[in-house]
């Protein structure tokens, strides 16, 4: 996949699919640090120590029982490729929390993507979820929730075009105001 | 050989940085993984990717490339299209394969490699 937004995507439906209510991604770029960190933590019915140790296995990874795509192999290899790696924390019941990170300087670090769409699409289609996306950056951080979007909807619904499209400018908007993805 | 004879020769479309194109094609890199052009890329050759964000002209100006061949038809992105305008880095686009591409551009440059 040639953007970040797009693994975002296809693992945040992971979490839908393990029935978690609320979803939370942090995205935290630092400089300083020279790292760019991608974290999702979810509440849904979470994995066995064992399903968790074969996750990055393409092998031994079975549709029947996965929860987790055949992506993850791929952004683990990525990451790695590019000064990073990519975990894995779940326990049964408990929810899952991915992260997965690249240097920030890394010449292969692929390019953020458009997260007002991919976050504007997640939220009209799931709408019985919360979900919330947290950006930081060195020029500040950005906070978006879709229980605030509900409220001030006045709980009708995300799932409309104009809607969507305004929130996918809302954000994007926001995120350039702290560079992110710069 | 000028990035306008390879545009002639392959039939590609210049999508952006035009201005670049009476640059000279010393030899050719093919690669998907910038870490590997800015590692191995020689200066003057034009690159093959499908890589289509903006590092790829941050690549191609820091090894001074002639020029970057996007395959299957891809697009650059709005920001790498800007860069290449501005830093005259040629961006042209073929239809065809890497493997192709890469056949056709050998067939051109092997009398002088």
């Amino acid at each position: 996949m040639r953007e970040i937004s797009l693994h975002i995507m296809d693992l945040m439906e992971n979490s839908i699919r393990a029935k978690a209510r609320t979803i939370k991604l942090t995205i935290t770029e630092s400089l300083t640090e020279n790292i760019y960190k991608v974290s999702i933590e979810d509440d849904g019915v979470g994995m066995s120590a064992d399903y968790v140790a074969h996750l990055f296995d393409p092998y031994t990874t079975t549709r029947s029982t996965r929860k987790i795509g055949l992506g993850l192999p791929l952004i683990k290899m990525n990451t790695r490729q590019a000064g990073g790696d990519t975990t894995v924390e779940s326990q049964p019941g408990q929810g899952t929390t991915l992260s997965f990170w690249y240097a920030h300087n890394h010449w292969d670090r692929p390019p953020l993507g458009d997260m007002g769409g991919t976050m504007a699409m997640l939220a009209a289609t799931n709408e019985d979820k919360r979900i919330t996306y947290r950006h930081i950056t060195e020029k500040g951080e950005y906070t978006f929730d879709t229980a605030e979007i509900k409220k001030a909807l006045d709980n009708m619904s995300i799932n409309n075009y104009d809607i969507i499209k305004y929130l996918k400018e809302m954000i994007n908007e926001n995120l350039s105001e702290i560079e992110a993805g710069e | 050989m000028t990035v306008q004879d390879l545009v002639d020769k392959l039939n590609l479309k210049v999508l952006s940085g035009a201005d670049g194109i009476g640059g000279k094609i010393a030899g050719c890199h093919v690669s998907d993984l910038i870490s590997d052009v800015v590692g191995n890329a020689k200066e003057g050759d034009a690159w093959i990717t499908l890589q289509s964000h903006r590092n790829i002209v941050a690549a191609a100006l820091l090894k001074k490339l002639s020029c970057i061949i996007l395959v299957n038809g891809i697009e650059p992105s709005a920001q790498a299209r800007s860069m290449s305008n501005n830093e005259n880095i040629p961006i042209l686009s073929t239809q065809s394969t890497t493997f192709e591409t890469t056949g056709l551009i050998y067939n051109l440059l092997s009398d002088k490699l």
